[in-house]
């Protein structure tokens, strides 16, 4: 296992009787890197995360977090962790919870550094409010003050955005863009591909517990999907005319050319040319995540 | 350990635990104290009972009076234990808190000690309490008040560590009936015990025994009653060939009884632990 990596994984599966939840997860990620791990529910995503964060046995393979066997606790020490399913005691202050954290992460939780905790993820005003008081919002952003005491190495997000409004998830952007900034290594568990496909360096795809595609946007997403076309036809329809360079869709005044890559543009232009056509636009297109999530996921919605 | 500990706490203080049960016992206390009071001042074919007939009376009263009260720590301690760990575990609470550098046997162990502190301290307030209405009211004392105390405390600890090791496998509502139900084995364990005895029916005498063994909470029972009751009733009732039952024990409880449930109590909190350490959050 290479220790300069944040997060190392081999083979990591979990099986709850005879249901595989995870099979055969490989990972690695890199130190300060934003990691989106996307696939639609049910596909092992939490399941993931919780062996990640130590919280389940994996039922095989290995893994490293932060160069220390997964679970160890010096790891998790510099670990910061938001659940899926976030509560916190309702009992406790929004401040209480902090300073129980800062005491469990084995951090000073100076009330200056909580404070500015607080101010950060916009709920200053209600540090001595109850949490059983608190919105569904509000306590997801009281979880990511709690995951980002002691400020962590590596941050754990599993699935940060689901309670929140537009300006909140706006908000949790800038956040994650802030750690980046500080070299914080991001796990982060979404199927809100728009907010993974802002912040993201690498993502993978998960589907019935298996990583289906992994790589860079560029890699995923932005392979070229084809060429649409916009011309008038000459002697021949354009959709016959273009067929040899890919399947034609055709959509309104243009064609998609898919499969069509940036070497064919000269010849289909010289192509359209000949026969007689106007040829007013040829751009390349490339697919959208949210696409290649369908593609890779078998078309199952992210629910 | 001590930040798990002092937050169950802050948890039954916040969440008016204790404070309910103070005032459900301190009303329960009252009752009987109004009932032990007319009881010394009523008359029977004209005269007030003397001070004898006071004190058998008193004696019988406190016996049947503790013998409820072990039913309530016990159901106390169950529905302490088994639904807060459950429920944290179910609703995710102890999610964050697990990932964080601790161990999980801090978590649980901070938990069972502030629950067995604040049960045992339930237990040692509400029968002195008791005990010290009854005195005001009869002017009867049982003999033994520390003794029987501790005994009904081991009562809350055997039911504590029972409903730990529950709750770190079940549900709450699950856990909390597997521990009514192996409370209420223990006290058919006892029955069996006393009319297995009776008969003279090995078979039967030593299934009681045995059940008695595996979930001790009856067998402390007995324990407790022998401390509560006068010297006097001990020699009198032994002497006309009265068998031990819930609400007279004619031999004081060996040692090794004793020692046994201490170590029950270990061992079934200890594979509550390893079984908490182990399972998937």
């Amino acid at each position: 296992m290479d220790s300069s990596s944040a997060l190392s994984t081999r083979g990591l599966s979990k099986r709850f009787g005879s249901v595989t939840a995870v099979a055969d997860l490989t990972l690695e990620i890199s130190r300060g890197e934003i990691f989106g791990f996307l696939g639609p529910n049910g596909a092992g995503k939490t399941t993931s995360v919780k062996m990640i964060a130590g919280l389940a046995a994996p039922s095989g393979g290995t893994g490293t977090l932060l160069g220390l066997p997964l679970g160890d606790r010096r790891a998790r020490r510099h670990l910061g962790y938001l659940p899926e399913l976030f509560r916190y005691q309702p009992w406790l202050t929004a401040y209480e919870v902090l300073v129980l954290h800062a005491r469990l992460a084995g951090c000073s939780g100076e009330r200056k550094t909580l404070n500015a905790l607080l101010e950060r993820v916009g709920l200053i005003e209600r540090r001595s409010a109850r949490v059983d008081t608190f919105s569904k919002g509000m306590q997801q952003r009281l979880g990511l003050a709690v995951a980002l005491i002691g400020d962590p190495q590596f941050v754990l997000l599993d699935e940060p955005t689901s309670a929140l409004d537009p300006l909140g998830r706006q908000e949790v952007r800038e956040l994650l863009r802030d750690l980046k900034a500080r070299s914080t290594t991001v796990f982060l568990n979404s199927h809100l591909l728009s907010e993974v496909e802002q912040v993201c360096d690498r993502v993978a795809f998960v589907t019935r517990g298996r990583i289906v595609a992994q790589g860079t946007l560029e890699e995923i997403a932005g392979a070229q999907r084809g060429v649409r076309v916009s011309a008038q036809a000459g002697r021949s329809p354009i959709a016959q005319l273009l067929q040899r360079f890919g399947n034609v869709h055709p959509n309104g005044k243009s064609v998609l050319v898919e499969g069509a890559g940036p070497k064919s543009v000269p010849a289909l232009v010289r192509a359209l040319v000949d026969d007689g056509a106007e040829v007013f636009a040829v751009e390349p297109v490339a697919a959208t995540l949210e696409q290649r999530f369908f593609e890779l996921t078998g078309g199952g919605g992210t629910q | 350990m001590i930040a798990f500990a002092l937050l169950t706490f802050r948890e039954l203080a916040r969440r008016k635990f204790v404070l309910t049960a103070l005032i459900a016992t301190a009303v329960l206390i009252a009752l009987t104290g109004w009932g032990f009071s007319y009881i010394a001042h009523s008359r029977h074919h004209g005269s007030v009972p003397t001070r004898m007939e006071l004190a058998v009376v008193s004696a019988n009263l406190v016996i049947l009076l503790a013998y409820l009260f072990s039913f309530i720590v016990a159901m106390l301690a169950v529905f302490v234990a088994a639904p807060s760990l459950a429920n944290d575990i179910e609703s995710g609470v102890l999610l964050p808190v697990a990932a964080r550098p601790i161990s999980r046997a801090s978590i649980l162990g901070g938990r069972t000690l502030a629950l067995g502190i604040v049960v045992c301290g339930y237990v040692a307030l509400a029968s002195m309490a008791e005990f010290l209405v009854v005195r005001a009211a009869t002017g009867y004392f049982p003999p033994h008040p520390a003794l029987a105390a501790g005994y009904l405390s081991l009562i809350a600890l055997v039911m504590l560590s029972l409903a730990t090791l529950a709750a770190s496998k079940l549900p709450g509502i699950a856990a909390g009936i597997v521990c009514v139900v192996c409370f209420g084995l223990a006290w058919m364990g006892g029955i069996a015990q006393t009319l297995g005895t009776y008969f003279e029916n090995d078979v039967i005498t030593h299934f009681g025994t045995i059940t008695q063994l595996l979930i001790p909470s009856d067998a402390m029972w007995r324990c407790a009653a022998y401390q509560l009751e006068p010297l006097a009733l001990i020699e009198r009732m032994s002497g006309e060939h009265v068998w031990s039952g819930p609400f007279f024990v004619a031999n004081p409880p060996p040692a090794a009884l004793v020692v046994w449930t201490l170590c029950w109590i270990a061992a079934i909190y200890a594979a509550a632990s390893r079984s908490f350490a182990l399972r998937d959050l």
